[in-house]
């Protein structure tokens, strides 16, 4: 480590990083476009100009991207002519900005937005007229560009060439003139096409599905762990007025994903936001109809089948979390019978970055609790044996398959823990639960790292948490074979 | 009458078929290589350039025998190593390094040849402007020439000394001229500078020891090789020793390209080889070596054609490409043709360049058609502040706002004329095209 001076305090410096780094480590604030601690430096935006004394010459004012950490540096960040450069390197940035900031999904969340107001000039000088560029140029199905906004920081060209190693983008034409372009206009193709709009530092790369949908200010953001694989990636859930999930984003963890996320996790929300579902329970009446009921009634009923058919097949959903894991344990335990979640095959997703193709985000942690991974095949076939079964999980069924449950006899008695009713005739209790942005829990990934998962919005009120009803239904087995 | 000095860089070029291996030999070339490789250290080599005070001649005047020296050892550095050679000549009003390529092409061979004995390397490319098809061609051949008599491949003259030259044709970028720009084309990619450090000595072409001469300079280097240091010391100036290549241009009688004494003084330079200003008119601004140099007034006209003296006034050497405009002339016109120029060259990279090149011209052209405010005379200047010195990877940036502080230095009076005008006061034809750009 080397030992500098950042605004008057000694800090110690890694010096393999640039001194951009040693600021930021370090809680001073040192703006930045073309950098990224992701992404290869270039020091081509200048913005990150601060004064640097070495030895015995004169201050300098240098760019922090680009110079390295050396033993005895005295930096200046806050220095008049640090500054000056500063806001020199910004008006000409904004020279051709075109300042949309009210209709820019950016807005809020903008580096040129938050630097220049931090220290750039209130007004600019140019009367000349602005850059005129295409406005909405599609990069394909996921990322849309608004070249004017654009202030050629390359950093989506780096990360490209950086992250998944396999570059797209360039920047064509030279000077004034330079955009950001793909070869022959072509699509961008692969699955991490929307970590662009991520590294854009203004509102020049924004995602189609984000565009016009919310201001950032408004969504609120949450601390979560992607479902889509068993890389586990950390993201953040951001929420709008406490009930539409808007968008899913990657946050940092040195450990899983850095600074990424692939597309397949990042718009994996829509199944969040759907309307339909059990809000609380429903059990079949002597009618053969799924009617709607209390919680505790559907548990009741669900105990009462177990006592006259006991040792149900239990099958759950690879979305449990450990927690929820340990009690279905507990409750087949209880039952006497051994419990199972459904791990569909590989799909065709892995790549070497991120995505493991894994499907089951939770594979891990389940079977060191002691669930054994089984296939959908293998599934119904324990549940088509016996004469009760008990599903636990969101999308267990759509992992089973609604036809196969569909064919299930109608003399099964099958109690489903799940989020959509499940109309097989075989159904006789449905028990809502919460999906994975309304509870907390632990999913444990590929490498056995453990990713929290928190509850971004409440559930609707009577969807209990599957910790809490699968620990209701074990206490009514027990208090049911306590006589005996 | 042209003023009788001594001279050495342009006299082969006269002879008739000056282009050919036959000819060379016969008016005493490669007698340098012979000498260097028949028993001279390639350590004696540079020292022989420290001592000659070779400047490089692309612009920034760098001491060359200096730059040599940055050259990691081979023994203790084992990575590939490369000379490259910058014939991208691509400043305003430049067209030296032409010359000595179409006619002299051996020479610039035997200079390359010697650079990369000294400096212990194998390969050399020369990387041409891609416009000079004629120049490349010439060179191509002379390589070839030369190649055929054992003088570049393997074991050059017989004396296990290995050195193979490349060619590379540019795509007549401007910035592809600055050296890490020309090193990333090289390579096969855009012409982006790179920031410095890393220099190109320890991490150039291809992430390996690199050098990047001028065609001139390395011109320059079989003859101190071949006649001493002290003989190379009697012309130039101490601190500038040696003969310049001044390409004049403009509005004199004479235009061409003319060697000349380092240190002569510009006046001397116009009125002795140049013949004076065309149709005897008055001289009214002059670049001393390119336009990057900034536009002087008439009245700094005695300036002594060196790197100090040009220096010492705010200016720069530069490539010694002087371009004269005389009374006729509008400077507003001048610099409008000249941020264009910046304008449409600036690679992109840095924030200042790309707008503030952009910026610059867009002043410059409001100005020249008659739509210029009083406060854009203090933008001007403030703006080429903001973009220079030092602020940007290259030194395009401070290209661009060097003519600038200049322009508003010595002729504000100018500017505030067009600006109360209206219009350009000297009503100098103004071509469709200028008139269609600023409407």
């Amino acid at each position: 480590m080397t030992k500098i001076i950042i605004d008057g305090v000694e800090i110690e410096a890694d010096p393999k990083q640039p001194l951009i780094r040693a600021c930021h480590d370090n809680g001073v604030d040192v703006p930045m476009y073309c950098y990224h601690p992701g992404l290869s430096p270039v020091g081509s935006c200048r913005i990150c100009q601060v004064e640097v004394k070495q030895g015995e010459m004169p201050p300098r004012i240098m760019v922090a991207c680009k110079t390295p950490v050396a033993e005895g540096m005295i930096v200046d960040t806050r220095a008049p002519k640090a500054h000056a450069a500063r806001r020199e390197c910004l008006e000409f940035l904004l020279k051709n900005h075109p300042l949309d900031c009210p209709i820019c999904d950016k807005a809020g969340e903008c580096d040129l937005q938050d630097f220049a107001f931090a220290e750039g000039q209130g007004e600019g000088r140019s009367v000349e007229p602005r850059r005129k560029l295409d406005k909405r140029k599609s990069l394909g199905d996921v990322i849309v560009l608004d070249e004017e906004r654009c202030i050629l920081c390359s950093r989506c060209v780096r990360f490209f060439e950086d992250v998944t190693k396999k570059p797209q983008l360039t920047v064509s034409e030279l000077g004034s003139r330079s955009t950001i372009s793909t070869f022959m206009d072509r699509p961008l193709q692969g699955n991490y096409q929307g970590n662009l709009a991520d590294v854009c530092p203004v509102g020049a790369l924004t995602l189609k599905k984000f565009r016009f949908q919310a201001r950032v200010w408004n969504l609120e953001k949450h601390f979560s762990t992607c479902g889509e694989c068993s890389r586990g990636c950390s993201i953040t859930v951001e929420i709008l007025r406490r009930r539409e999930v808007k968008r899913i984003r990657p946050r940092y963890n040195p450990d899983v994903n850095k600074w990424w996320m692939c597309d397949v996790g990042r718009f994996a929300f829509d199944r969040f936001n759907e309307e339909e579902r059990i809000e609380g329970a429903a059990v079949r009446d002597a009618q053969g109809r799924l009617v709607e009921t209390g919680v505790s009634d559907a548990l009741a009923k669900a105990a009462d089948i177990l006592k006259v058919h006991p040792s149900p097949a239990i099958v759950a959903s690879p979305w449990l979390t450990v927690e929820e894991g340990e009690v279905l344990l507990a409750l087949a335990e209880r039952a006497g019978v051994a419990a199972a979640f459904v791990a569909p095959p590989p799909n065709d997703l892995a790549d070497d970055l991120l995505h493991t193709g894994d499907p089951c985000p939770n594979r891990r942690g389940l079977v060191e609790l002691g669930l054994a991974a089984i296939s959908a095949e293998e599934a119904l076939e324990r549940i088509g044996a016996g004469k009760s079964a008990i599903l636990v999980g969101e999308r267990v069924v759509e992992l089973l398959g609604e036809e196969a449950l569909e064919d299930l006899p109608a003399a099964l008695r099958l109690i489903a823990f799940v989020r959509h009713p499940v109309h097989a005739p075989a159904t006789n209790v449905c028990i809502g639960v919460p999906t994975a942005v309304e509870r907390t829990g632990t999913w444990i990934n590929v490498d056995g790292g453990r990713g929290p998962i928190a509850a971004a919005r409440p559930a609707p009120p009577n969807v209990r948490p599957l910790t809490s009803t699968l620990a209701a239904l074990a206490e009514l087995i027990q208090r049911q074979e306590a006589p005996a | 009458m042209i003023p009788q000095v001594p001279t050495y860089l342009l006299d082969r070029c006269g002879l008739e078929d000056s282009h050919t291996l036959d000819v060379y030999r016969a008016n005493g070339g490669y007698a340098a290589l012979a000498k260097v490789l028949g028993g001279m250290d390639p350590a004696e080599v540079i020292e022989e350039l420290k001592d000659s005070g070779l400047r490089g001649r692309g612009g920034a005047g760098f001491p060359t025998g200096l730059k040599w020296s940055f050259m990691p050892d081979p023994q203790k550095d084992r990575r590939a190593r490369y000379l490259a050679v910058n014939a991208d000549e691509s400043e305003p009003g430049t067209c030296k390094d032409r010359v000595l390529m179409e006619k002299d092409p051996h020479g610039l061979i035997e200079g390359i040849l010697i650079a990369c004995y000294a400096m212990r390397v194998p390969v050399a490319y020369v990387y041409v402007r891609g416009e000079f098809r004629h120049p490349y061609n010439r060179v191509a051949a002379a390589i070839d020439e030369a190649r055929k008599a054992g003088l570049v491949g393997e074991n050059v003259l017989g004396k296990g000394f290995d050195c193979e030259i490349w060619m590379h044709k540019g795509a007549g970028a401007y910035i592809c001229g600055e050296e890490t720009g020309l090193m990333e084309s090289l390579e096969g990619k855009r012409g982006h500078p790179r920031p410095k450090p890393p220099f190109p000595a320890g991490h150039g072409l291809w992430g390996m020891p690199t050098t990047v001469n001028n065609v001139e300079t390395l011109f320059n280097v079989p003859f101190i090789v071949d006649r001493g240091a002290s003989w190379y010391r009697t012309m130039g100036t101490d601190a500038s020793p040696g003969n310049l290549l001044v390409g004049i241009s403009g509005h004199v009688e004479r235009p061409g390209v003319y060697e000349i004494p380092l240190g002569t003084a510009a006046n001397r330079i116009l009125e002795d080889w140049a013949g004076g200003v065309l149709n005897n008119h008055k001289l009214q601004a002059w670049f001393p070596g390119g336009s990057s140099t900034g536009l002087l007034p008439a009245s700094l006209i005695g300036l002594a054609m060196d790197h100090d003296s040009l220096k010492a006034a705010g200016s720069m050497l530069g490539t010694g490409a002087m371009i004269m405009l005389d009374e006729t002339a509008c400077v507003v016109r001048a610099m409008e043709v000249i941020s264009r120029f910046y304008d449409h060259e600036s690679c992109g990279q840095c924030s200042q360049c790309r707008e503030g090149t952009q910026w610059l011209h867009q002043i410059f052209r409001r100005m020249e058609n008659g739509r210029g405010r009083m406060e854009d005379i203090d933008l001007l200047e403030s703006l080429a502040s903001g973009m220079a010195p030092a602020k940007t990877i290259c030194a395009l940036a401070d290209a661009a706002a060097i003519p600038t502080h200049a322009v508003v230095k010595h002729f504000r009076e100018e500017l505030e004329a067009h600006v109360k005008a209206g219009c350009c006061p000297r009503k100098t034809a103004r071509t469709p095209e200028t008139v269609e750009a600023g409407a």
